[in-house]
């Protein structure tokens, strides 16, 4: 008898977690993944005897959309120049922080983790009256030393470094402190060793920091880009894809073909282009990080 | 020891199928539970309060859920997933063909005719707003709000263009806008919302434009669309109107920054509130006249969800809101433009100069057909418009593409 509980318990340990894995991740995955191979809509949500099976019409279709096409390319240029620049920011803030835990330094580090814990609406919104064109802040202020008006919503390029510069001040704090709590818990006799040996700032940065650091960067490296690779909220509350499609990413595409156009086939299939995308680069970085060892 | 671990597994299971169960047993109903309301927009919240009269007088128990805009289309799709929804819900008059078609709506058409619910009959309702509650030969909706759109210009700064009492063609609206957008570098002459589909769809009907169903999508190269659409890209390409986000619209209008835009009837008691300074300086008017002077039928309706098992008590509710006499209160407290007719013989609708326009305005509006695709060809148009007055794009090009564009819509 105790060995039958022996050898249940572990599963009933882990069962409620599986259990909760399966009905809300691995259930609507992998029926978004059945989806994306059918014609589904509105009508087809009401009524499955009229939903049928297209194969592989629905990937063909979004490889041949521009706006598709588009979006891919926006969501690269959002992760390509948003990753690396959070994660120096959010890192140097770390390493200034870390420099005292006096009530300035604690205050400071307060300041820079309150963007990520306000409201995307509130945020939207005084945002939007700084980005505006003809009477907002930013551009009065640069109008005071002379340099021309900044269409910072109003030009599709201008527009996604707009949005990466909101995402960028919105998403430093959270990592800044994954970056702080891995700082401090670097043993001090290390930089004493260090010291001893004669190194100096740099050489301890790079020699003691770097490396005692690289799990955490690694953590933030993959959260970063699976984050920044579905980048969704910026756009969405402050363009809306514009202009001109300009700042459409792929996690908009979806949510805009799926729930303002009802093509849920056709948005289930760009999400699993999506998934498939970050599965894919998840998998590369783990495999660097081996052979790094 | 071996018998308290067997009690506490034991316990973990029945825990287990509680919440299981507690999860499965949701569709109890008895007829103490309130009928649920979806209503939607600013007016939603409102209604909560409103509703308490029809609570008393029929003794019916209401949930009121208001529901804003932005997120109502969102949620009806959810209900539709489910396939539970409200007893009551509000929707917006383009939607009947889209949700219609998925079988959203209960058929409302034997009800409509029956003697039981008199204020269902469709002859009470103006026929511009009736006409978009009906898909496929059956009635889904019924009229609960009519909403049209207007001209709103400053007084005092159009008397300085020349046209004291407004502009009432589209030739002079644009030489009364040349006028006013000389005044500076920062004075526009009209203001255009932009993420409107109403706004273009309007222009094409003052020109003469209609769509017709049979034609599809050769309906966009009638050469009276194009005159629409090179009328809507001439307010920017004159920089008559600003591109750019600017000014929110009442602060514009109030300091002058934008002396004529087009809205619909809650803007009247918005600008009051707002911006009680220009009291007596505005006024409104019918559009603009081109061939016509067409608005667009807009408003919301009311409609039973298909599996509300409370048929009868929602459209004793339905019932209610249509009474003429309920119309004229509710347009007191939410300043609602009433669908019933009747209700604009009252004299706190007849005796209001501003609203006397919206009723003129009413007799000369249009709605696009009832059809599933509106939606999509409306937020193409907008993509389309986008391509000419951002993207540089030449007028006959991109509505050729949109033309295309339509054809796919219609074909899917």
């Amino acid at each position: 008898m105790s060995r039958l509980i022996f050898k249940i318990s572990p599963f009933i340990f882990i069962g409620p977690a599986i259990l909760l894995l399966f009905i809300f991740s691995i259930i609507p995955i992998v029926m978004s993944l059945i989806i994306s191979f059918t014609d589904m809509d509105l009508v087809g949500l009401a009524n499955w005897s009229k939903v049928s099976f297209i194969g592989f019409d629905n990937f063909g279709r979004l490889f041949n959309d521009p706006i598709f096409l588009k979006s891919i390319v926006n969501t690269l240029m959002y992760v390509g120049i948003g990753v690396p620049i959070v994660i120096c920011l959010s890192l140097g803030i770390a390493l200034l922080l870390n420099y005292s835990t006096s009530a300035l330094f604690s205050g400071f580090r307060a300041i820079y983790y309150m963007p990520s814990i306000t409201n995307i609406v509130a945020v939207a919104i005084i945002w939007g009256f700084l980005y505006n064109q003809e009477y907002g802040l930013f551009n009065y202020l640069l109008s005071l030393i002379d340099i021309e008006k900044v269409p910072w919503l109003e030009d599709p390029f201008v527009a996604k470094l707009s949005l990466i510069l909101l995402a960028v001040w919105k998403g430093i704090g959270v990592d800044m402190i994954i970056f702080l709590a891995a700082l401090q818990s670097i043993p001090k006799m290390y930089y004493e060793a260090a010291d001893i040996d004669g190194a100096n700032r740099w050489q301890k940065f790079k020699y003691v920091t770097l490396p005692s650091l690289s799990f955490a960067i690694f953590f933030v490296v993959v959260t970063k880009l699976i984050g920044w690779l579905q980048f969704f909220e910026e756009p969405f509350v402050m363009t809306g894809g514009g202009p001109l499609d300009g700042t459409v990413s792929m996690a908009l595409f979806i949510y805009q073909e799926g729930f303002e156009y009802s093509r849920f086939g056709y948005a289930s299939a760009a999400s699993f282009v999506l998934f498939a995308v970050i599965i894919g680069i998840t998998l590369v970085q783990f495999t660097l990080r081996k052979s790094d060892k | 020891m071996k018998k308290i671990k067997w009690i506490m597994i034991a316990s973990l299971l029945v825990c287990f199928a509680f919440i299981m169960t507690a999860c499965g047993s949701n569709s109890a109903s008895s007829s103490e539970e309130p009928l649920k309301i979806w209503a939607m927009g600013a007016e939603g919240q409102k209604l909560k309060e409103f509703a308490k009269n029809f609570e008393e007088e029929h003794g019916i128990k209401t949930d009121v859920l208001a529901v804003p805009w932005g997120d109502a289309h969102d949620k009806i799709l959810t209900a539709v997933a489910a396939g539970e929804g409200p007893d009551v819900l509000q929707i917006g008059n383009t939607w009947v063909a889209e949700f219609g078609e998925a079988g959203t709506f209960l058929d409302l058409t034997e009800y409509v005719e029956s003697e039981e619910y008199p204020n269902l009959n469709q002859d009470n309702f103006f026929p511009s707003s009736t006409q978009t509650t009906v898909y496929n030969d059956k009635v889904l909706a019924v009229p609960y709000i009519i909403d049209t759109r207007v001209l709103f210009y400053r007084t005092d700064l159009l008397e300085q263009a020349g046209y004291p009492d407004g502009p009432a063609t589209w030739d002079e609206t644009l030489d009364a806008a040349r006028t006013l957008a000389a005044r500076g570098p920062d004075k526009n002459g009209f203001e255009i919302d932009q993420g409107s589909h109403h706004i273009p769809m309007m222009f094409a009907w003052e020109h003469g434009w209609d769509y017709d169903i049979s034609k599809g999508a050769e309906n966009f190269a009638d050469p009276k669309f194009k005159q629409a659409m090179e009328l809507y890209h001439q307010l920017f390409d004159e920089d008559l109107a600003q591109l750019e986000a600017g000014k929110e619209t009442v602060q514009a209008f109030a300091d002058g920054t934008n002396p004529m835009f087009i809205s619909g009837p809650y803007m009247v008691n918005t600008i009051k509130e707002q911006a009680p300074e220009i009291e007596g300086k505005w006024n409104v008017k019918v559009m603009p006249k081109a061939e016509t002077s067409n608005s667009i039928a807009g408003g919301s309706h009311f409609s039973v969800f298909h599996s509300s098992e409370r048929v009868e008590d929602a459209l004793t509710f339905i019932n209610y809101m249509a009474d003429p006499e309920t119309q004229v209160e509710w347009y007191k407290e939410a300043f609602t433009l009433p669908t019933v007719k009747a209700a604009w013989e009252d004299p706190a609708l007849k005796n209001d100069p501003m609203i006397k326009v919206f009723g003129e305005q009413i007799e000369m509006t249009k709605a696009f057909p009832v059809m599933a695709e509106y939606e999509f060809m409306a937020k193409e148009l907008l993509k389309t418009l986008e391509q000419i007055n951002r993207g540089g794009k030449s007028v006959d090009e991109a509505l050729a593409e949109y033309q295309k564009e339509v054809e796919k819509i219609l074909s899917e």
